[in-house]
This record gives structure tokens, C-alpha cells and sequence, in this order.
């Protein structure tokens, strides 16, 4: 009987130590990767954000009026920083079926020697993303859409002949996936982001999708 | 009978035994480590300078009171996102941050504690942006600060300061990577320090103020290759 109850005490305390250690405490939902295998080498995968429905807040509309417009969710910069060459956008992070697998912020500054973007993307079950890329001119999706038509404080929508606008925001040869972790962790290679608008309201608001277009490798 | 009532019996006294092992278990309640000179130390104030907050569905703890929130899909659910401001020693607003916040597959509750991966946007205007990531062990805030108050209703006894950095660089900092303008190509560490001034169930407030301490490396210099016949 002793022993029975000593086996008993030594089961329990080390079940429950044996499951604070091994048991998977956060483990987080996961769909299916979208990817394709590049004939050059590496890993392609499309990102897509739809707008307006994924944009969390937006702030800096010193910087782009349209990404950041007044109406919107926002975040309220101080007095000292809603002047300066600023841009922060939140936004929740699709796979190309169209699924939500993550968030992901984009930072936009300019200093001396141009501009500069940064994503960090993050996908819960799999690990974050790091995309950095020369900036865009000072509210170039702004000037895109004036050329087609759009003048601000009236809504404007794709035509049938011109259903959306493609601005690519990101430069020929395209941006640099330069960091990641767990799943992403040591890989390289490049991105592309355009945005597709096909309509903006009144208010400002965007309608469109934004493209994210990795090409990831390992070691690259 | 008798033995399975002396098994049961048994069971729960070694359970009990292991989750006090657990609860003060100084393996996972250890300090990050202490912030030194830095390069920039930026500080935030949670209540006042937080741009804005978005909480997962099952982002915080059960029964802690939860805000509309677009973050309710599965994928997403357990995740946070926060806008902070950030302030110079002279307390001048001086860049912006967006974090992104997990649950870490890395948490372990008898060696590590509680860990979120914790990912940082960090935009200097007129200079240029970082990167930041860093696993925090929120273990010690959980025991030392939310549980007794918020769910134990006992009375606070604040403020209390957390050093939650847990790697994943070097010697547990934080890992910084340059991203654009003047950071671009740009290495270093980070800690984090943070201070709980308040924390009321009863008002549904907390308040904490926070520095994370930037540390760059010395750019790498390629070592100079010999050429042949030398030497």
C-alpha cells in the first residue's frame, strides 16, 4: 500500500512536470502554405491584403492623404511627429487563397539619401518576415490615381477598359526579404508590392488589393 | 478499492507538489538582463503614448475582460498588435513603433516560462527604420502582477519593474537588424525594461512605463585575404 501510494506521488509529479515541459503551451492554427517552387531556385509565395477590410490604422497623412486618410482608424501621432516624413500602416495579412493567416505593419520614412519601406510581416504558426526596400516618392499612390482621374474629396472607381490601378510601390528589381524567424529564419531573396485600386470613396477610403510577392531562398 | 483510492490520493499530492515546483521555479522567473550604456534608449508610456491597440480573441487570459476586436480569426486570434510612441532621455518624441506580438511555440513552464515572440517596427523619422525581435518571458508579470491582482483580487502592491528580455541574441538580448535609411546594414542588441505603475480590476486600468535600449555593433571589417607568396 505504501509503495502503491509512493509510485502514485512520483507519477503525479512527474506528469505534471513532464507536461509543463513537453506539452505545446501556444500552438497556433495553420492553413496550408501557398507556395511554389521557382525554377530559378527558392520558394514563391504571394501575400495579398484587401482593402479596405484588412487595414487595422493608418497614420501619416502628411505622407500620403490617401493611406492614411483622415476618416479612417487611426493612430494619433504626436504634435512633434505628424509633420515629419512618416508613414505607419497596420494591416491583417492574407494567403493567396484568400485565407487570414497573420498581421503585419509597414513603416515609410525618407532622410537624406531617399526614401526607405519596411514590412514586418508576422504569421503566428509560422514565424515573421522582414521585407525592407528603397521608398516610394512622398505620396506616390496619391500622385498614380490624380493621373487617372481621381481628385481628392470626390470617389473615383475603375472604368471597364481601366478597371484598377497598378502602382508598384516597390523598384524594378524589387525589395529584399533581409530578415525572418522560426520558418523563415536564415532565408533571403527578394518581393515585389503593387497595389491595385480600383476605387476610392468620398471619404478617402481605398478599395483595392495590395500584392506582396515573395521569392525566398535559403541562405541568400 | 482501497489502492485506487490510495493511487488517486497519491496522484494529486504529487501534482500539487510539482505545480508548487512550478510556481517557484527560478528557472523561469529569471531576469532579463540588466540595460547598459546604450547607443539610443527610447522610452514609452502605455497608458499615455500608446498610438493604438489591437487584442487577439483569446489573446489575453480567460475572464480578463476583452475588447472588440477585428483579430478573431483562428489564424490570428491569439496575437496582438500595438502602435507606441517613443521618447528620447530629453522626453521628445523621436520615432514610432509597431509591435507585433505571439504566443512563442518556445514556452516552456519548467525552463523557460511563458514566452512571446515579440517583433518590433521601429521608424526614426528622417533617419530610417529597424528591426527588432525579441522572446519575452512574461512569466513574472503573469505571477508576480496580473494573477494575484486581477484574479486573486488582492490588493496591488506596485509598481513593480520587469526585465522580460529572453533572447533570442546573445547572452538573452534582443536581436536588432537595420532595415532602411541609416540603419540599413546595421547589427545589434536590444533589452527592454519595463515598470507596472498601476493595475486596478475594479477601474479595469493598468498603466506601465517602459525603455528599450539599443546597443549597434562596430561594423564588421573583412579581414584582408593574403595574397599568394606573401610571407
Amino acid at each position: 500500500m505504501r509503495a502503491a501510494f509512493f509510485i502514485a506521488v512520483l507519477l503525479g509529479f512527474s506528469g505534471v512536470l513532464a507536461a509543463a515541459h513537453f506539452a505545446p503551451w501556444m500552438r497556433h492554427a495553420r492553413l496550408p502554405s501557398q507556395t511554389e517552387v521557382v525554377a530559378t531556385g527558392g520558394r514563391a509565395e504571394r501575400f495579398l491584403i484587401r482593402l479596405p477590410v484588412d487595414r487595422i490604422e493608418a497614420s501619416g497623412v502628411a505622407a500620403s492623404p490617401l493611406r492614411a486618410p483622415p476618416g479612417a482608424p487611426g493612430l494619433a501621432l504626436p504634435a512633434e511627429l505628424s509633420a515629419k516624413p512618416l508613414l505607419v500602416e497596420h494591416f491583417k495579412v492574407r494567403d493567396a487563397a484568400g485565407n487570414v493567416i497573420g498581421l503585419a505593419a509597414r513603416h515609410w520614412t525618407s532622410e537624406g539619401r531617399g526614401a526607405g519601406s519596411a514590412w514586418s510581416v508576422l504569421i503566428p504558426s509560422r514565424g515573421a518576415l522582414l521585407l525592407t526596400a528603397p521608398g516610394e516618392g512622398k505620396a506616390a499612390l496619391d500622385g498614380a490615381l490624380q493621373k487617372v482621374g481621381y481628385h481628392p474629396g470626390s470617389a473615383w472607381s475603375g472604368t471597364t477598359a481601366v478597371p484598377a490601378v497598378n502602382v508598384e510601390l516597390t523598384p524594378r528589381e524589387g525589395g529584399e526579404v533581409t530578415a525572418g524567424s522560426d520558418e523563415f529564419d536564415k532565408l533571403g531573396g527578394s518581393y515585389k508590392e503593387v497595389w491595385k485600386v480600383t476605387g476610392v470613396s468620398e471619404s478617402g477610403e481605398l478599395r483595392g488589393t495590395i500584392e506582396l510577392d515573395t521569392i525566398t531562398r535559403r541562405g541568400s | 478499492m482501497k489502492y485506487l483510492l490510495v493511487m488517486i490520493v497519491g496522484l494529486l499530492l504529487g501534482a500539487v507538489a510539482a505545480g508548487a515546483v512550478l510556481y517557484y521555479n527560478p528557472l523561469t522567473e529569471a531576469d532579463g538582463p540588466e540595460p547598459a550604456a546604450a547607443d539610443r534608449a527610447l522610452h514609452y508610456d502605455l497608458s499615455a503614448q500608446m498610438l493604438g491597440l489591437s487584442l487577439g480573441e483569446r489573446a489575453l487570459l480567460p475572464s480578463l475582460e476583452q475588447r472588440d476586436t477585428q483579430l478573431w480569426e483562428d489564424t490570428i486570434d491569439r496575437t496582438a498588435l500595438m502602435g507606441l510612441v517613443l521618447r528620447d532621455d530629453a522626453n521628445q518624441p523621436v520615432a514610432v513603433a509597431s509591435r507585433l506580438l505571439v504566443g512563442s511555440a518556445s514556452t516552456d513552464l519548467l525552463l523557460h516560462g511563458v514566452l512571446l515572440s515579440d517583433y518590433w517596427l521601429l521608424t526614426f523619422p528622417d533617419e530610417g527604420t529597424l528591426f527588432v525581435r525579441v522572446d519575452t518571458n512574461v512569466w513574472p508579470f503573469l505571477k508576480q502582477a496580473l494573477l494575484p491582482v486581477w484574479f486573486f483580487n488582492q490588493p496591488w502592491h506596485g509598481p513593480v519593474e520587469f526585465r522580460p528580455t529572453a533572447g533570442p541574441g546573445a547572452q538573452s538580448t534582443a536581436i536588432v537588424i537595420g532595415a532602411s535609411g541609416k540603419f540599413g546594414g546595421v547589427e545589434g542588441s536590444a533589452v527592454e525594461r519595463y515598470r507596472v505603475t498601476t493595475l486596478d480590476r475594479a477601474s479595469n486600468k493598468a498603466e506601465a512605463v517602459g525603455e528599450l535600449h539599443l546597443h549597434f555593433f562596430p561594423p564588421q571589417v573583412a579581414a584582408e585575404q593574403p595574397t599568394p607568396g606573401d610571407g
